[in-house]
């Protein structure tokens, strides 16, 4: 190395660190692109083939997965779960991390404290009960949550609420002060205030929160799968549980399953990646 | 500090005549404060009923049930089965070589081995990779685009996807390493035996770094660059400007993602679920972590009494783990 001028030696490594990040991104593609090409495989071509390309390209795989798997009701359950989850815990969470990022209240910071305390409890803790009284409530009330698309929207809802109004906490303390109480000496209500000049300027990230819960809704499993909730995880679950080695649906399976994902990562890529890095960002 | 803490006068005991008095006004007060900050209040009660049903209520029930023999004999009666004080506990701590219990030890044992090689590995990737996307150079865009991809794929299709790739005949990780590179000359099992862990480990690493790159990238970009200037002409290596100027200004977020982490991975259920029998099979005592086993014992075989007590362990596990991160992260947390 030393005989190399600097600025050569600058070059070389620059050529070094562009190889190794090339090795790193078609490393960390491989597996999505295999998910992909497999789903356009035969099982007898899975199950036997080393080559990389499929033999003949088949769709196959995805009109069995909705005519012999139903996946279709799986599709809709997850749609209409995630969807409404979504609705609701924007809405809600739009209020409370408002109220905690503007109102200096009694009792802010116990709930500032305990909203983060809510994800330091294993699921499982109040799985067990939720479970049991779910089953009562069936039995005394007539409400049907265990097994329907309601209950999973009530868990979620109250599940996905406490991280979220944190995210929203942080877009609206970010917006500047003096705008909402101009709007207050101006005759405004505090509530008015809230909903005409704060709401508006914290539009991206309540998309970014709304993205954050819809995803992290979609990739729900322990509870959807106690309760009995047949979403995609549930639907895949209970599909290869009963036929094993069906790997060429699986790869369909799992492909459907990120195609939404995808499409919002690809519509609204800076909203997911404030979303979801926000989540962890106070 | 505890000298100063010490020297001012404690809270005097309030006189017997004294105390209605200040109760009624602390009433007043109260109702008072509620409705200047009725609004506040209106604002944060959907949520606070949200988390006293489905997060406050649920844990002290949870605490309360693993006092109880509750099984499938006793389920029916919930909250009113048999009171046995702490006996799950205890079954749970002298126990080893009941099969449960020694399954659940080798769920914890592996649930901490995976904690902390996964949050290592996503440190350690996350921060190379972050390095050289923290370069100019053409393609930059495009190149963060692609590595963000595992990002989208669910994590139970995470699982399902690696299960399939980690099988001896006919996965594409002994193809690779065997039939294409010739870098072993035996297939070795993934799904059975110690390399179970690896199989875990893998993809969760995988599916982690986007999420590690963007904040390490996010926050690299925010040292200044002149702090490199000034130290190059001070004669630094490129080691040592990592070192003092580099990981100091960037450990607040480093912070952040490890705690996130450790929730991710020590909750982790998702892949390991999908990854054996494609969802239907037991990971083995090597790739069961606690959660999967958890809810497997629980569920499975109505052990409801002894799974909440095995999930109130779990529970002061992760706090005692986040406490530990505090003290570690202190300074950096409140310098921020």
């Amino acid at each position: 190395m030393a005989i190399l001028s600097p600025r050569l030696r600058k070059q070389l490594t620059n050529r070094l660190a562009d190889l190794l990040l090339l090795g790193i991104i078609v490393a960390v593609l491989f597996p999505i692109v295999w998910m992909v090409l497999n789903s356009f495989r035969t099982n007898q071509e899975i199950l036997t083939t080393s080559a990389l390309l499929p033999r003949q390209w088949q769709l196959r795989n995805y009109v069995d997965l909705w005519q012999q798997v139903n996946f279709g009701l799986y599709f809709r359950n997850s749609l209409i779960v995630c969807g409404t989850t979504t609705l609701i815990v924007s809405l809600l969470a739009t209020f409370s991390g408002y109220a905690l990022a503007r109102f200096r209240f009694p009792g802010a910071d116990l709930f500032g404290l305990a909203v983060l305390g809510t994800q330091l409890i294993p699921g499982i803790l109040f799985l067990l009960p939720l479970y049991v009284n779910f089953i009562f409530i069936k039995k005394r009330l007539g409400l049907p949550l265990v097994g329907t698309n309601v209950g999973a929207i009530v868990l979620y809802t109250a599940f996905f609420l406490p991280l979220s109004l944190w995210i929203l906490r942080g877009f609206f303390a970010a917006i500047p002060r003096e705008l909402e109480e101009a709007a207050l000496i101006d005759g405004c209500t505090p509530f008015g205030a809230f909903w005409h000049i704060a709401l508006p300027l914290a539009r991206p990230g309540l998309v970014a929160t709304a993205i954050y819960v819809f995803l992290t809704a979609w990739d729900e499993l322990l509870f959807a799968w106690v309760l009995d909730v047949r979403t995609i995880p549930v639907g895949i679950r209970l599909y290869v549980g009963q036929y094993t080695n069906r790997f060429d649906l699986m790869s369909a399976a799992s492909v459907v399953a990120t195609l939404p994902v995808l499409v919002i990562f690809f519509l609204l890529q800076r909203q997911m990646i404030s979303g979801l890095t926000a989540g962890a960002v106070k | 500090m505890q000298t100063e803490r010490e020297a001012v006068p404690a809270i005097q005991p309030k006189k017997k005549s004294a105390r209605s008095s200040n109760l009624r006004s602390r009433l007043r007060s109260l109702r008072q404060n509620v409705a200047r900050h009725r609004l506040a209040y209106l604002m944060i009660a959907p949520t606070v009923l949200a988390m006293l049903l489905v997060h406050l209520v649920p844990t002290v029930e949870a605490f309360y049930m693993s006092l109880l023999n509750l099984n499938q004999y006793t389920l029916g009666q919930f909250l009113a089965a048999p009171f046995v004080g702490l006996a799950n506990y205890r079954f749970l701590l002298t126990t080893p070589d009941n099969p449960i219990v020694s399954g659940l030890g080798n769920a914890a044992r592996n649930t901490m081995i995976y904690t902390l090689t996964v949050n290592a590995g996503t440190l350690g990737v996350g921060m190379i990779t972050a390095l050289l996307l923290n370069r100019s150079f053409r393609g930059r865009g495009l190149a963060r685009t692609l590595l963000l991809m595992p990002w989208v794929v669910p994590t139970y299709a995470v699982g399902l996807l690696w299960g399939m790739m980690w099988l001896r005949d006919r996965g594409v990780v002994n193809m690779l390493l065997v039939d294409w590179l010739h870098l072993l000359s035996d297939k070795p099992f993934w799904l059975i035996g110690p390399n179970t862990l690896w199989a875990i480990i893998i993809p969760t690493i995988w599916r982690q770094l986007p999420f590690s790159t963007v904040m390490l990238l996010s926050a690299l970009q925010t040292v200044p660059l002149d702090l490199y200037d000034a130290a190059a002409i001070d004669g630094a290596s490129a080691w040592q400007r990592f070192r003092y100027i580099t990981l100091p200004l960037i450990r607040p977020v480093v912070a952040i993602m490890l705690l996130w982490g450790a929730i991710f991975t020590v909750f982790g259920y998702n892949i390991v679920v999908m990854m054996f029998g494609n969802g239907g099979g037991y990971p083995g005592e090597w790739g069961d972590l606690l959660m999967p086993a958890l809810e497997r014992q629980s569920f499975r075989y109505w052990l409801f009494g002894l799974g909440a007590a095995a999930s109130t362990m779990m529970m002061f596990g992760m706090m005692v783990l986040v406490m530990v991160w505090y003290r570690i992260f202190r300074t950096s947390l409140i310098q921020e």
